[in-house]
C-alpha cells in the first residue's frame, strides 16, 4: 500500500523570512519523488511541515486526504521519516533503538520482533545489531535511521539527504534499497545529489527560494539532457559549493 | 498509549543511567545526607550527655531531667529533613537540565515528535522517570534514618511521613527544573533557570521587609518551605500534598506547553 | 536566551543564596539586595527585549495552536490555584507520629464538646507565629482549630501581642496564649496538656477548692525545698484549682466549698475534734486524699482511715526487681507499674507509665464501714516486692529482712474508697452524696524533687480530679515519649556513617565511572 501527497499553496514564514512561498505539488502513490534545490531553498522546511513537526503559515499538506495541520498523528502513523544527519540515541544499541521506535509506533510482542528483524535484514544491520549507535560509522547510522522509518511498514517514506557523507559503495547500496520501494511505497526523497535524483526518482521537483522552480519527469529530464542542465537553467546560477553534480 | 509512554519511559531510564551525571548526583546526595545526619546525631548525643550529667543519678528521660522537647525527633529528624530538602534543591537541577534540552540540542525531539508520540506523552514519560529518580535518591538516603527509627522505636509510619514530604518536595523541584529544560536547548541555561526559580520560591523571606504585610502573607502561602514543615513532624496534611502536586502538575503542563509552542514557531 | 536575562538570573540566584547563608547575622545585606535588585532589572529588560523582538505568529494555524496551548496552561494554573485554596480549607490529615502527638486526646475533645454548649464568649488561642517553638506547635494548634468549633485560633506576632496578653508574664517558650474576652491565660510550654488546661481554666465557671490540712507536721505547702510541696501547689493552681491551707483546730466546720481535702502525711495526732470534723465532712460526701509514709503513727491513720476501711500496715516496701534500674543499693525506691486497669484514678496508667515512690508504706484494706461501700487497691509494687517490718534497720540502710513466707507479693501502695451516703434515688439508683477517699502510702512522690519524675504527676492529678468529681478531665497527660531516645551508641553511629558517607557513595561513583567508560568505549 502507498500514499498520495497533496500540498496546496504551502507557505512558511519566520518573521520577515519566507522559507516557503505558495508551494504546491502532488505525489502519486507508489512514486519515488525527488525534491532538489540549493541550500535554503525550503526542502527541509517542507518536509518538517509534511511530517507535522512544524505548522504551515498558509496552505496545507494532505496525505491520502488527511490534513497534516488538523490530524497530524493520523498522518504520522502512515509515514516513516529518516532525517538529514540522523537523529539517533547514541547510547542505545541498534536493536534496543529499533525496539524502542517500534513500540512508539504501536508494535509489540511478536509483531515487534518480526518488524525489527525485517528492518535489520533489509538494511543489512545484522553485523552491528548489538553495537551501540554511537560507535557506528555514518553509513550504518543512515541505515539505522532508515530502518526505524520502515519498522511499521509505512505507506509513505520521507528521506532527507540519505547519502550525505557516505562512500560511493554505501551510496549505491542505499540507492538500490530506496529504488526497491517503487510501487509498494511512496517515497519522498530530498537530496542535493542531482545524479541520485536522476537515477532513482520518477519525478523531480526543483525548489528555489521557497518556490517551485521546475517539475520534471524522468523522461523529461533525459530528453532535456540532465538534471544538472535543468538545475542551472531554472535556478540560474552555479550550483552552490557542496552540491555534487 | 500506555505502551508508548512505557517505551519512552524505558528509553529515558536507559539514558539517565547511561550518563555518569546520575551517579555523580546520587553519590553527592547520599554522601551529604549521610554526613549531615551523622552530625545531627552526634550533636544530639552531646546534648543528652549534658542534660543527663546534670540530673539525678541515672538521670535521663525516665527521670524527667531531659525535657520532653529534647528528643530524637526534634533534634535529629526535623533539622535533618531541612538539610535533605536543601540538598535536593542543589542536586536535582543537574539531573533535570538535560532531560528536554539535550533532545532539542541533538535534534532527537524531531524524531519523537514526528513518530506519532503525543506531546503530553513525551512530557509525562520524562517527568515520571525523573520523579522515579527522586524516589531512588530518597530511598538511598533513607538507610541511616531507617536504622535510627528502628532502634528508637519512633515508628516507620513517622519515617514514611518524612519521606512522603521529601518526595513531594523533590518532585516539585524536579518538575520546575524539567519545565525550565523544556524551554531551551542549552543545558546550562536550563540549570541556571532550574536553580533560580526554586531558590526564589523557597520562602520569600528576603522580600518581607520590602512589601506590605498582605503581600508578604500571600507570598508566604505560595512559598515552598512554608508547606514542608509538617512532614518531618510526622503529619501528612492534605493541603500540603495538594500544593506540591499542583506544582508538579504545573511543571508538566509547562513542559507540554513548550512542546506545543515549538510546533507553532 | 540572551546574555541579559541569563546574567540577571545568576544575580538573583547569588542574591538569594547569599541571603540564606547570612540571614542569621543581619537579614538582607546590601550585597544580597543589590544582586537581587539588579538581577530583577536585567531579567525584566531581557523579557522586554524578547517581547519587542516578537514578530507575531507565522500563520493562522500557528496562532491557533499557540493560543490553545497558552489557554490550556492558564486554565491549568487557575485550576491548581482553585484546588489549592479549597485544600487549604480542609483539615484532613494523617498523624503518623507513634504517639499521635498531633491528634487531640478524648479528654480534650470532650472538653471541646462541652464548650460547644457553653453560653459564654468563645475562647481564642493566640498563636505567636514568630515564637521559638512556633513551627513545632502549629500542627497542634491547628488540631484545636478543627476539633473545637468554639475555640478560634488567631495568628499574632510576639512584637504586637493582643491587649489582654500584654501584661502577662511570658517566656521565650510562650507560643500560645488562651483568651476569653478580656481575660488571657499564658500556656507556657505549648503541649496539649497545657493548652487544654488553659482552656479548662477559662471555661470553668466554678473554681474547685482544695484544702491542705496543716498543723500536724504535714508537708509544707510553701516550702521550695526538695521535700516541699510548693511545686504541687503550683501544679494544682495551674490545673485550675484554688489551693488553700486548712488550719486545724481554728475551724469548727470544714468550709462548705471544700471540694477536696488533702492530708499530706500528718506526723502528729489530730485532736478529737479534728477527727470528728473530718468524719462529718466525709459522711456529708466529702473527698479526702491521704498521703502517708512508713513509720508515721498519727491517729489519722490508726483511727480515721481505719474506720473508713484502710489499714496502713507498719513496714516499708522493698523491691529488688526495680532497684537495679535505679542503680539503687537499698531497694526501697519503687518503680510502680502495676495498676488497677478499670479504676478511674489509674485506668490511664500502665506498665509503660511508671510512678517513682521512695520509701513506701503498704496500704491494705480493712472492713468496709457499710456494705455498699467500695474499697479497691489501685497500685502495686512488683511481684518480687515484700514488706520489711523492721523499719528501723531498713530505713537506716542496714539491709532488708525478707520474710521467709514472703506473703506479701505485689504489696499495694495505694487504694481508693467510694462511700454512697444519704437517700438513694430510685430512678437512677444513685445516692444523694458520695464520699471518696484516696490513700497513697508515700508522700515524697509528690514533692518538689520528684513531682516531675516519670508519671508521678499523673497519679496525683488523677486522684485529685477523681476526688473533685472531674473524671472526664483525668489524665490530661502530655503524649508519652516512650520510645528509646538514645538509639545508637557512638560506635554504631560511626559505623553507619562510614557506610553511608563513604562506602555507598563510593559504590555509586564507581558505577558512574563504569557507565562513563562504556559510553566512551
Amino acid at each position: 500500500m502507498s500514499a498520495r501527497i497533496e500540498a496546496q499553496g504551502v507557505s512558511k514564514r519566520f518573521g520577515p523570512v519566507v522559507a516557503l512561498d505558495a508551494f504546491s505539488l502532488e505525489v502519486a502513490p507508489g512514486e519515488i519523488f525527488g525534491l532538489i534545490g540549493p541550500n535554503g531553498a525550503g526542502k527541509t522546511t517542507f518536509i518538517r511541515i509534511l511530517t507535522g513537526y512544524w505548522l504551515a503559515s498558509e496552505g496545507d499538506v494532505r496525505v491520502d486526504g488527511v490534513s497534516v495541520t488538523r490530524e497530524r498523528f493520523r498522518v504520522q502513523a502512515r509515514l516513516g521519516y529518516a532525517c538529514e544527519q540522523p537523529k539517533l540515541y547514541a547510547d542505545h544499541t541498534v536493536d534496543a533503538f529499533l525496539r524502542f521506535m517500534g513500540e512508539v509506533r504501536g508494535l509489540g510482542g511478536a509483531r515487534l520482533r518480526a518488524a525489527v528483524g525485517l528492518s535489520v535484514e533489509r538494511m543489512g544491520l545484522e553485523p552491528v545489531r548489538r553495537r551501540r549507535i554511537g560507535v557506528l560509522s555514518k553509513g550504518f547510522r543512515q541505515r539505522v535511521a532508515l530502518a526505524q522509518a520502515l519498522l511499521h511498514d509505512p505507506a509513505l517514506l520521507v528521506v532527507d539527504e540519505p547519502t550525505v557523507g557516505l562512500d560511493p559503495a554505501q551510496q549505491i547500496e542505499l540507492r538500490r534499497i530506496i529504488a526497491g520501494f517503487r510501487g509498494t511505497h511512496t517515497v519522498l526523497l530530498c537530496t542535493h545529489q542531482l545524479h541520485e535524483a536522476e537515477a532513482i526518482c520518477d519525478r523531480v521537483a526543483l525548489l528555489d527560494r521557497g518556490r517551485l522552480a521546475a517539475l520534471a519527469t524522468a523522461d523529461e529530464i533525459r530528453v532535456g539532457g540532465s538534471l544538472e542542465a535543468l538545475f542551472l537553467a531554472r535556478v540560474g546560477r552555479e550550483p552552490a559549493a557542496g552540491v555534487v553534480p | 498509549m500506555i505502551r508508548r509512554v512505557l517505551a519512552l519511559a524505558r528509553k529515558e531510564l536507559h539514558q539517565l543511567f547511561a550518563s555518569p551525571i546520575a551517579y555523580v548526583v546520587g553519590t553527592a546526595y547520599v554522601a551529604l545526607t549521610g554526613i549531615y545526619f551523622f552530625q545531627h546525631l552526634v550533636s544530639y548525643n552531646q546534648l543528652l550527655f549534658v542534660y543527663q550529667s546534670e540530673g539525678l543519678t541515672g538521670g535521663g528521660f525516665d527521670q524527667g531531667t531531659v525535657p520532653s522537647h529534647i528528643n530524637v525527633l526534634n533534634e535529629v529528624f526535623v533539622p535533618a529533613a531541612d538539610d535533605f530538602g536543601l540538598f535536593l534543591l542543589v542536586v536535582l537541577p543537574l539531573v533535570t537540565m538535560r532531560v528536554f534540552a539535550e533532545e532539542r540540542a541533538n535534534g532527537t525531539d524531531e524524531l519523537l515528535l514526528t513518530s506519532g508520540l503525543r506531546p503530553w506523552e513525551i512530557a509525562l514519560a520524562k517527568h515520571a522517570v525523573t520523579y522515579f529518580f527522586v524516589l531512588l535518591l530518597l530511598a538511598a538516603s533513607a538507610i541511616y534514618p531507617a536504622v535510627v527509627v528502628a532502634r528508637a522505636g519512633l515508628g516507620f509510619e513517622h519515617l514514611l511521613a518524612l519521606y512522603v514530604g521529601q518526595l513531594c518536595y523533590g518532585c516539585a523541584i524536579a518538575s520546575i527544573g524539567l519545565a525550565c529544560s523544556s524551554f531551551t536547548s542549552s543545558q546550562i541555561v536550563a540549570a541556571v533557570l532550574g536553580y533560580s526559580i526554586p531558590f526564589v520560591l523557597l520562602d520569600f523571606a528576603w522580600l518581607t521587609n520590602t512589601v506590605s504585610e498582605e503581600v508578604a502573607a500571600r507570598l508566604h502561602e505560595i512559598a515552598l518551605l512554608s508547606h514542608y514543615g509538617s512532614f518531618p513532624r510526622g503529619v501528612i496534611e492534605l493541603s500540603e500534598v495538594v500544593y506540591f502536586a499542583g506544582i508538579a502538575f504545573l511543571g508538566w503542563l509547562a513542559s507540554l506547553t513548550s512542546l506545543e509552542l515549538g510546533r507553532a514557531r | 536566551m540572551t546574555f541579559l536575562p541569563a546574567a540577571g538570573l545568576v544575580m538573583i540566584l547569588v542574591g538569594v543564596a547569599s541571603y540564606y547563608a547570612t540571614r542569621s547575622l543581619h537579614g538582607l545585606s546590601a550585597f544580597s539586595g543589590a544582586n537581587l535588585a539588579l538581577g530583577v532589572l536585567l531579567v525584566l529588560a531581557g523579557a522586554a527585549a524578547q517581547v519587542r523582538s516578537f514578530r507575531g505568529f507565522s500563520g493562522a494555524a500557528s496562532r491557533r495552536v499557540a493560543l490553545r496551548a497558552l489557554s490550556v496552561f492558564v486554565a491549568g494554573l487557575l485550576a491548581v490555584i482553585a484546588l489549592d485554596v479549597a485544600a487549604r480549607r480542609s483539615t484532613a490529615r494523617l498523624d503518623l507520629t507513634v504517639d499521635r502527638l498531633y491528634t487531640l486526646s478524648d479528654q480534650t475533645r470532650a472538653l471541646c464538646a462541652e464548650l460547644d454548649t457553653d453560653a459564654g464568649p468563645p475562647i481564642e488561642l493566640v498563636f505567636f507565629e514568630d515564637a521559638l517553638l512556633a513551627k513545632d506547635v502549629r500542627l497542634l494548634v491547628a488540631a484545636y482549630a478543627s476539633a473545637c468549633p468554639r475555640v478560634a485560633v488567631r495568628d499574632a506576632s510576639r512584637k504586637e501581642p493582643p491587649a489582654g496578653a500584654r501584661d502577662l508574664y511570658t517566656t521565650s517558650a510562650t507560643t500560645v496564649i488562651a483568651c476569653r474576652g478580656e481575660v488571657c491565660d499564658p500556656v507556657g510550654y505549648p503541649s496539649e496538656r497545657n493548652i487544654t488546661s488553659a482552656l479548662l481554666r477559662l471555661a470553668s465557671e466554678r473554681v474547685p477548692r482544695v484544702f491542705f490540712l496543716v498543723g500536724h507536721g504535714e508537708v509544707d505547702l510553701a516550702s521550695q525545698n526538695d521535700n516541699g510541696y510548693s511545686g504541687l501547689a503550683a501544679l494544682l493552681r495551674d490545673q485550675g484549682f484554688d489551693v488553700r491551707a486548712l488550719v486545724g483546730p481554728a475551724t469548727a466546720e470544714l468550709p462548705a466549698e471544700a471540694d477536696v481535702v488533702i492530708a499530706a502525711a500528718p506526723e502528729r495526732d489530730l485532736l478529737p475534734v479534728e477527727l470528728a470534723l473530718l468524719d462529718r465532712y466525709l459522711e456529708g460526701g466529702g473527698r479526702l486524699l491521704a498521703l502517708s509514709e512508713p513509720a508515721l503513727r498519727s491517729n489519722f491513720y490508726s483511727d480515721l482511715l481505719l474506720r473508713w476501711g484502710f489499714d496502713l500496715e507498719d513496714g516499708v516496701i522493698a523491691d529488688d526487681a526495680t532497684s537495679p534500674l535505679l542503680e539503687d543499693p537499698t531497694p526501697l525506691n519503687l518503680l510502680v507499674h502495676r495498676f488497677a486497669p478499670y479504676n478511674p484514678v489509674t485506668r490511664t496508667l500502665s506498665r509503660r507509665t511508671m510512678v517513682l515512690m521512695p520509701t513506701t508504706r503498704p496500704v491494705g484494706l480493712a472492713r468496709k464501714p457499710q456494705p455498699d461501700d467500695r474499697l479497691e487497691r489501685i497500685a502495686f509494687a512488683s511481684e518480687r516486692a515484700f514488706v520489711d517490718r523492721d523499719l528501723a534497720r531498713a530505713l537506716a540502710g542496714h539491709g532488708l529482712a525478707r520474710p521467709a513466707d514472703a506473703a506479701s507479693s505485689e504489696p499495694p501502695v495505694a487504694a481508693t474508697g467510694s462511700y454512697p451516703r444519704g437517700e438513694v434515688d430510685p430512678a437512677t439508683d444513685v445516692a444523694a452524696r458520695e464520699a471518696r477517699i484516696v490513700v497513697i502510702g508515700d508522700r515524697d512522690f509528690a514533692s518538689n524533687r520528684l513531682l516531675d519524675a516519670l508519671y508521678n504527676r499523673d497519679l496525683l492529678l488523677n486522684a485529685v480530679r477523681w476526688l473533685a468529681g472531674d473524671e472526664a478531665r483525668i489524665a490530661l497527660s502530655d503524649k508519652a515519649w516512650t520510645p528509646n531516645q538514645d538509639p545508637l551508641t557512638l560506635q554504631q553511629t560511626v559505623a553507619y556513617f562510614y557506610f553511608l558517607a563513604f562506602a555507598l557513595p563510593e559504590a555509586l561513583l564507581l558505577l558512574g565511572i563504569y557507565a562513563w567508560w562504556r559510553n566512551r568505549a
